[in-house]
């Protein structure tokens, strides 16, 4: 009997061990999954800026190190990206791609503050539907990242509970790392419009 | 054989199943009980005099319980694992589900199949997986109802077929899904887990003796106890070569036939003989063949569109030979087939609506019969699939491409709730303002006129399109878009009867994703099925009809499409029908058994097309309530709703 009782044991600490570890192959599925939605994003919006940049060289000729300034921001960013598509989740690439993008935030802003300055360029369709396209590509960033980080929280939650923390650690299931990002920045980024 | 006979048959299929499952779990059972006696037999004898006798109750007892026990376990967690998500079965085999918005045009024209094959059949476009590593071609279908369907394919499948052969593999794999082979397959691959788990704790307790032999460990166990583990270790893993032996028949024998239907079905979907002929040639053909090399390919194995492991013996192939496949479809095919090693095809421009014939307003006249319709649910036919196509095609891009993003998608379906009228779908606009979400209100407003802009015809499969970028949100992100909806629905007490329906159409494919212990949203007291009935074919007779008289002989009708006797159906006043008390009669009908339902859905049919035709509104209404029903209806031909809509279909909300 005593040995029914061990082999019971054996087995059901097999049986958990196994569903813990699928459930974290599962969670680590989950966000890498929602990070390609963000990289999917991002990969438009990198392809957009070099256009935008284009149809404002034309008016802003005098401003050539600020137009220089964004297409060095978003080469930056675009490898950052690469990066961090190849592992999501590891702690220095994304440390990297949010400081790049915030980076590129910014050198997008003081272009377009500049571009205020010149009223041709404003009323430039092309230049409004650039900047339309990129202030809704930015909100999909936005959304497709709140995705990702509920999914990364998921999974950092689910690593350390216990028993499957055992699991984790055995395993090798590293912590993930969601995309931080400051308030104001994001704030500025997305009211990227003209009109 | 139509949709609804095909599920009761699924479902009697599914005992015969358990039945011969059963018979395995026994064998195994004496099996375990026969080693236990041995074992008593060898230690005991060192011991004691004489030989235990073989029978004994009491030990049988208990090992029958542990065993039982042991196997139940292990399959009900198995299947409990597989139904949480359609996509466990695929990603196990290394598969990655696919973008809905991807830009590479494989990828593009794979969705684009899937999407119109599922608008053509009128289920949710259900999720698409890629198995990268895997050159050979082959596909599955995993589905547990149409909200939690997944469709995977190998990289040979995507870029070695033509749009053809690859309509043909997907056309085979829906029908999978709507005649309910794609369910029994996940019961089937959860059962025989627990009788696979028995030979997998042999080789693991094997391995471990391999691994604590060979290290220099200091509590190495003595000759005797070596030789008990050894014992036990090879006894477990013959048990379970027995269990796997049984279960590999039996996914043999179930699947060989049901193989051979989906191909016909296939086929009929299509009407393209060739295109399904071609990819088994190229199957044929072809050195990997249709094998997988994933190494749990075998668990799987009776998903496959084609042998996707090497059986041991033709007895236990899960697929009938490849030849007498395509012999079925192409009667001329004299053994000759494709090159052993093929090149990606060259893509054409992926236009969507190319093969369009049908526009709306076709000459063709189907007047819209009960019978007609409940022999139309899960059956579609090629002149679906161009309408689909067409249907697609007149979406304006803009939108066609946004709901294939999850941001936009959440904004589409909020709107497709949105009343025609203006001062209703104001005060929902409104309590939307109230959402934390600042620009909600506004996108929501900006994609009614982008939905306005597109054919009445198409909001469904609007919705259908979009459920592949909305299972993509987070589990806070689809908490919010639910408060969404409540709000949208609460704004206002006189929504239309189609807004409220789509409603429950949403939500219920959402739920059934993202919570997957409760399927059906609707909450209070369980009703009558009679009394069930009564509400909804009295709410759909108003609808048709403001004249009392109309509604009373509309539901007339309607009550004499169910069987006669069986149920006390009785047409209730306008003032007592609201919305309320549809979402439960809708959630009891929903469990009915699938006859019934066919039968049920015949008689709303009655009751909307009392002249024989339907509006493309009330057209839509019906399918919308069919989805509800769990029936998927393929789209109404044009041609039948020629009629401008006469009167707008709308009851109090309660």
């Amino acid at each position: 009997m005593m040995g029914m009782i061990v082999l019971a044991i054996l087995i059901l600490a097999a049986v958990l061990a196994v569903s813990a570890y699928n459930r974290l192959i599962e969670l680590r599925n989950r966000y890498k999954n929602a990070f390609s939605q963000i990289d999917v994003q991002l990969k438009r919006r990198y392809d957009l800026i070099p256009n935008l940049v284009e149809t404002a060289k034309g008016y802003l000729r005098h401003e050539r190190q600020t137009l220089e300034a964004v297409i060095a921001a978003r080469n930056q960013a675009h490898s950052a990206a690469q990066r961090a598509a190849a592992s999501p989740g590891e702690a220095s690439a994304m440390k990297d791609l949010s400081g790049a993008e915030t980076a590129l935030g910014g050198a997008l802003g003081r272009m377009l503050a500049l571009a205020e300055a010149y009223p041709d360029l404003k009323s430039n369709t092309t230049m409004n539907q650039l900047s339309e396209e990129l202030a809704s590509t930015e909100n999909k960033v936005a959304f497709a990242r709140q995705a990702y980080n509920d999914a990364v929280m998921a999974y950092n939650t689910g690593r350390e509970v216990f028993p499957t923390s055992i699991i984790a650690n055995m395993a090798g299931f590293a912590e993930a790392r969601g995309w931080e990002i400051e308030r104001a920045v994001e704030r500025e980024a997305v009211k990227v419009s003209f009109a | 054989m139509d949709f609804f006979e095909a599920q009761e048959r699924a479902r009697h299929r599914t005992g015969w199943l358990i039945a011969l499952f059963s018979l395995a779990v026994a064998g195994t059972v004496l099996a375990v009980y026969a080693a236990v006696w041995l074992a008593l037999v060898y230690f005991l004898n060192h011991r004691f005099e004489g030989i235990p006798a073989f029978w004994n109750f009491d030990l049988f007892w208990r090992i029958a319980v542990s065993t039982i026990a042991l196997i139940a376990g292990v399959s009900i967690h198995k299947t409990r694992a597989v139904s949480a998500s359609a996509d466990s079965v695929a990603l196990g085999l290394g598969g990655r589900l696919l973008d809905p918005n991807t830009r590479d045009p494989y990828e593009r024209r794979l969705l684009n199949v899937v999407e119109e094959m599922a608008i053509a059949s009128g289920v949710p476009v259900p999720a698409v997986h890629l198995l990268p590593a895997e050159p050979g071609i082959n596909a599955f279908a995993v589905g547990l109802d149409a909200s939690r369907s997944a469709v995977a394919v190998t990289d040979g499948c995507l870029r070695l077929l033509s749009r053809d052969e690859l309509q043909g593999v997907i056309a085979h794999e829906f029908s999978h899904l709507l005649n309910g082979d794609a369910r029994i397959n996940l019961r089937l691959l959860g059962l025989v887990h627990g009788i696979l788990v028995i030979g997998l704790l042999g080789s693991m307790l094997l391995r471990s003796l391999g691994r604590s032999s060979s290290s220099s460990s200091r509590r190495k166990p003595g000759p005797a106890g070596l030789s008990a583990v050894l014992f036990i270790g090879v006894a477990l893993y013959l048990i379970g070569s027995i269990g796997v032996f049984f279960t590999r028949l039996i996914k043999a024998a179930v699947n060989r036939q049901r193989e051979l239907l989906a191909d016909a079905s296939g086929v009929q979907f299509t009407r393209n003989p060739a295109g399904l002929a071609g990819a088994l040639k190229k199957i044929g053909g072809l050195d990997q063949g249709s094998r997988l090399l994933a190494p749990r390919a075998e668990e799987a194995s009776h998903f496959y569109f084609s042998e996707g492991v090497r059986p041991f013996a033709a007895l236990m192939s899960t697929h009938p030979p490849l030849a007498e496949r395509i012999r079925l479809l192409d009667p001329q095919f004299a053994g000759e087939l494709g090159g052993g090693q093929l090149e990606p095809v060259a893509l054409e421009q992926e236009v969507p609506g190319v093969a369009a014939v049908a526009a709306p307003g076709g000459a063709r006249a189907i007047p819209l019969r009960p019978n007609a319709v409940r022999a139309s649910v899960g059956a579609l036919g090629d002149q679906h699939i161009a309408y689909a196509q067409s249907l697609v095609a007149r979406i304006p891009q803009r939108l066609r491409d946004a709901i294939r993003e999850p941001w936009v998608a959440r904004a589409v379906v909020l709107a497709l709730l949105l009343d025609s009228k203006p001062e209703t779908r104001t005060a929902q606009l409104n309590a939307l303002v109230a959402h934390d979400d600042p620009h909600l209100a506004d996108n929501v407003a900006r994609a009614w006129s982008a939905l306005h802009a597109a054919p009445a015809e198409a909001r469904l499969p609007i919705l259908d399109l979009a459920l592949p970028a909305l299972r993509r949100l987070s589990p806070a992100q689809y908490g919010e878009l639910r408060t969404a909806v409540d709000r949208l629905i609460r704004a206002d007490s006189r929504i239309g009867l189609f807004e409220y329906t789509v409603q429950r159409v949403l939500l219920r494919h959402l739920a059934a994703h993202f919570e997957p212990g409760r399927v059906d949203p609707a909450t209070g007291p369980r009703v009558e099925v009679a009394d069930a009935l009564s509400v909804l074919l009295s709410m759909l007779a108003h609808a048709g009809a403001a004249d009392p008289a109309k509604a009373a002989r509309a539901f007339r009708v309607a009550a004499a499409e169910l069987s006669p006797g069986r149920f006390h159906v009785s047409l209730l006043p306008r003032e007592i029908c609201d919305l309320r008390a549809l979402d439960r009669a809708l959630s009891r009908l929903r469990d009915t058994a699938p006859r019934l339902r066919g039968e049920i859905l015949g008689a709303c049919v009655a009751a909307v097309a009392t002249d024989g035709e339907v509006t493309i509104a009330e057209g839509e209404l019906l399918r919308a309530i069919s989805d509800s029903l769990g029936c998927p209806m393929p789209p109404l031909l044009p041609g039948q709703h020629l009629a401008a809509p006469a009167e707008p279909i709308r009851a109090r909300a309660g």
